[in-house]
């Protein structure tokens, strides 16, 4: 951009950028901090790294939100999947209904879904803890495996399934070698997507989680409110690295992966993510 | 009498109200380059499909080399289809795509590696086996569908419309290639295609199909010099066509009465009764135009105009007694002139007669 023709539009965008990234940078940089109080630059440390790896609080939250987030994403594949193979028959109105069931699930706020299960597992007697987010979290999570599932799924020429067929293959084995093979890495993608989106929930995870374990976006939300220490920034920074990692393996993964016998149509996951 | 490669018999095929295939009778016999032709939507890919297996009959038996396929799905069937999008695997390499059915088919890895070697190489893509679909050319493509649906010496090999997505130039390359092909390998070929000439350019024999029946079964030779309606007659080329009636049966000719010239001598196919409505048919190129208008028994036209094409050139007349016509004059004389007046004949040999009852529909 042209700073001078555009002098508003080009603070604007430092603005953004800075509020953006700003606080990351700070959290980074004070995760290596000695001063407890950070108030100033007090020498590099990895102390607090230490910390947070033998605080047993993070440690259980940590292990909660592995467990969750590695079921919510399982179960949100097999929901993709299946729903995907059913939507390639289905007729042009169930295929409506479903698709718009998907979107629901996504523009619906995570606020209000998660009060809703709450209120129904209520009233149905359903005892609050982990399974009750994992369920939580797949409502949400199985919406958007489906969407890139189902993108996929679209750009794969039924005649690639005819030709196994053709060349010996039972139904369960062009299943395997071609429909799955074709689907696999929007299965991957997805499937780190929803273990991300899962790893970092704290709304559905505070309305559901009962008197179970705390996950580790809750516990961190716990420690602020309770005191503010470097730690804290150890294992935000952490869980930055983790999920970013996870993230671009994710998109590395969707925008490699070879078109399908159709023409491109490939769905864009960064947007996917953007609207989250 | 040896069983046919396959046998159709009694065939219809409905899509709901549509009826796609109706009472299709076919015989291919073995080792034969067999063609089906017509336009789109007469029931040609739906035909090669039921044979594939992708598509159940409605009603009637198709059987492949004396086998009843009734229920005997696509995998277990001794066929294998060149598809018109190639559809070859887009995540493995050739080699892989080649080996595909091989592998379904438990082959030991020792011959699979001889018999894809082979299939590569029949198809001279030698030293690209390693390389993923998306990384040839389209031709490429169309030689390693051909190659992966040869290596399990399929009984029939199906191609629908396998060159539709190639140029021009590519397309007459690979024909040649196909005939080569099926020669050497020795395998049926059924083949199906909206493009006559490409058909007729390769096959042993060619069906045509219109409407979901069967028209003609014949040599290229039979359906272009004889056809048994006007429908193959207009699909196969152009031709110029006179009503007219028949008078009667002299040995295995026909004398005719021609709508506006009077009584000549045609072919026809046998068992047409006197007094007959029927279609005398004359291809352009059997159309002879001569200088002086007095030599031809009276028949003239006028040069409405022409149209160079190469090797031959296309002249549109107008004939008051006959209406439009189009003849083809070959070599490089000189082109008879817009606007002038030209004498009109033919051989009797090369009028040939439809009957008029299928000249209606």
């Amino acid at each position: 951009m042209n700073v001078r023709r555009h002098p508003f539009a080009a603070s604007v965008s430092l603005l953004v950028l800075l509020f953006l990234w700003l606080p990351l940078i700070v959290v980074a940089v004070n995760s290596f901090n000695q001063q407890t109080i950070m108030a100033g630059w007090g020498g590099f440390t990895t102390h607090w790294y230490g910390l947070a790896l033998h605080d047993q609080n993070v440690r259980t939250g940590l292990e909660t939100t592995l467990y969750i987030a590695v079921a919510s994403a399982l179960l949100s594949l097999a929901i993709a999947v299946s729903g995907a193979l059913w939507w390639r028959r289905a007729s042009p109105k169930a295929r409506a209904v479903y698709d718009g069931l998907i979107y629901a699930r996504i523009i619906l706020p995570e606020v209000v879904s998660a009060t809703a299960l709450f209120f129904l597992f209520l009233k149905i007697h359903f005892t609050l803890g982990l399974t009750a987010i994992v369920i939580g979290h797949t409502v949400w999570n199985s919406a958007y495996a489906a969407i890139i599932v189902q993108a996929r799924m679209a750009g794969l020429d039924p005649a690639l399934e005819e030709a196994a067929a053709d060349l010996g293959a039972t139904p369960w084995r062009t299943f395997r070698r071609v429909t799955f093979a074709a689907l696999l890495p929007a299965i991957i993608a997805a499937g780190l997507l929803a273990f991300t989106f899962s790893f970092d929930d704290v709304v559905t995870s505070v309305f559901l989680q009962g008197a179970s374990n705390t996950p580790l976006p809750v516990v961190i939300l716990g420690m602020i409110r309770f005191r503010i220490t470097p730690e804290i920034n150890a294992i935000g920074l952490l869980v930055m690295l983790f999920t970013v990692t996870l993230m671009s393996i994710a998109v590395l993964i969707y925008a490699t992966a070879g078109s399908l016998g159709r023409s491109g149509r490939r769905g864009n996951m960064l947007d996917i993510y953007r609207g989250r | 009498m040896t069983d046919a490669a396959v046998d159709i018999n009694g065939v219809e095929k409905r899509f709901g109200d549509l009826v796609a295939v109706r009472n299709l009778d076919l015989r291919i016999e073995p080792g034969e380059f067999f063609s089906i032709i017509g336009p789109s939507g007469c029931g040609k890919t739906t035909t090669l499909r039921m044979i594939a297996g992708f598509e159940d009959p409605t009603a009637g038996r198709i059987s492949v080399g004396g086998r009843d396929m009734t229920g005997v799905r696509p995998y277990r069937r001794p066929v294998n289809t060149v598809f018109q999008s190639y559809a070859l695997f887009p995540h493995l390499d050739v080699f892989e795509n080649v080996a595909f059915g091989l592998r379904e088919a438990k082959v030991g890895k020792a011959e699979v590696r001889t018999r894809v070697d082979e299939a590569v190489t029949l198809v001279q893509l030698q030293g690209r086996e390693r390389s993923r679909p998306r990384q040839l050319s389209g031709g490429q493509q169309q030689r390693v569908a051909l190659a992966r649906a040869l290596v399990n010496r399929p009984e029939v090999l199906l191609l629908d419309e396998p060159l539709g997505a190639l140029d021009l130039k590519l397309r007459t390359d690979m024909q040649t290639q196909l005939k080569d092909l099926q020669r050497s390998v020795g395998v049926t070929f059924c083949y199906v295609t909206h493009d006559q000439g490409e058909a007729f350019s390769m096959s042993d024999r060619v069906a045509v199909m219109n409407h979901g029946l069967l028209e003609q079964v014949g040599t290229p030779e039979e359906i272009y010099h004889r056809p048994a309606s006007s429908f193959v007659a207009d699909f196969v080329g152009t031709a110029n066509r006179f009503a007219g009636r028949v008078e009667g049966v002299e040995a295995d000719r026909y004398a005719v009465a021609i709508d506006g010239i009077g009584r000549r001598t045609a072919r026809g196919p046998a068992g047409l009764e006197s007094g007959a409505a029927v279609l005398v048919l004359v291809r352009p190129e059997n159309l002879v135009l001569n200088g002086s208008v007095g030599e031809s028994g009276g028949l003239d036209a006028n040069v409405v105009d022409t149209a160079f094409l190469g090797a031959e050139r296309t002249v549109r007349l107008h004939s008051p007694k006959l209406g439009e016509l189009t003849a083809t004059a070959r070599g490089s004389g000189e082109p008879p002139e817009q606007g002038s007046r030209v004498g009109l004949s033919w051989a009797d040999d090369d009028a040939w007669l439809i009957p008029a009852a299928d000249a209606a529909s």
